[in-house]
């Protein structure tokens, strides 16, 4: 299990093949990336996020969470990422990873892990568009 | 006396114009940091803060049975546990002040 919250994501691939080496039993790993969008909630365009986190609860948090899929799912790991600081439009601002022995339990744990991301995990995003810059809120 | 550390984030230090500080409080739960300590030192924002952090009625604190005010969709967190707002400050604690996390849109 890895957590980390940084202004500097790690790159993709080292963190594919980190997650491949935790077992010779994984048979599928399943990833999310979340990135930048260049349109705004009303359409206006996004000049860039700004990610604000509580650091040391965002990561307890996010341990607790990938626990409970272990728990309820059986998967075998999970690596989450998640920037901090300013994002431009098309940069990467999370990766989450799960390891699981079949591909059914490993989608299904990733679409839990990330809806518990978004409204759980102490991180606060600031959409700056050319029409001023909002807090958002999970929907 | 106790003297504890308080965090803000999101819209909460943009209101505030600060990301945390310190308050020496006497015998104080977090409703009564909430409602009196902050929103007193930072005077000329108060009426925001509390429009924030809190459940309004006619732009009054809106009060719960047990006599308690209601937040608006905020969390306390004393040294990253979660919080009632009638716990009692200890000294040392730190109360961090959570706006609701924000994600993206998942459709």
């Amino acid at each position: 299990m890895k957590v980390k919250i940084s202004d500097k994501l790690d790159d993709l691939n080292s963190l594919l093949n980190e997650i491949k080496e935790t077992s010779t039993d994984i048979g599928a790993i399943i990833i999310f990336v979340g990135s930048v969008r260049g349109l705004g909630r009303d359409g206006e365009r996004v000049l860039r996020l700004e990610y604000e986190a509580y650091e040391g609860v965002v990561e307890k948090t996010l341990e607790k969470i990938i626990s409970d899929l272990k728990d309820k799912y059986g998967i075998i790991d999970a690596i989450v990422e998640h920037k901090i600081g300013p994002a431009h439009v098309g940069e990467d601002t999370v990766y989450a990873l799960v390891a699981s022995r079949h591909r059914e339990e490993g989608f299904k744990s990733l679409i839990e892990l990330i809806e518990r991301l978004k409204h759980e995990v102490p991180i606060w995003k600031r959409e700056v568009t050319e029409k001023g810059s909002y807090w958002i809120k999970s929907t | 006396m106790v003297k504890v550390r308080v965090k803000y984030f999101g819209e909460l230090h943009d209101i505030l114009g600060i990301r945390e500080e310190e308050y020496d409080v006497e015998d104080a739960t977090i409703a009564e940091l909430l409602l009196k300590y902050i929103p007193d030192r930072h005077a000329g924002v108060a009426d925001k803060w509390r429009e924030t952090v809190f459940a309004t009625v006619r732009g009054e604190v809106a009060i719960n049975k047990d006599g308690m005010p209601i937040l608006k969709n905020h969390f306390i967190l004393v040294s990253g546990k979660s919080t009632e707002l009638n716990y009692r400050l200890k000294d040392g604690d730190e109360i961090a002040i959570l706006p609701p996390v924000g994600g993206g849109n998942a459709k």
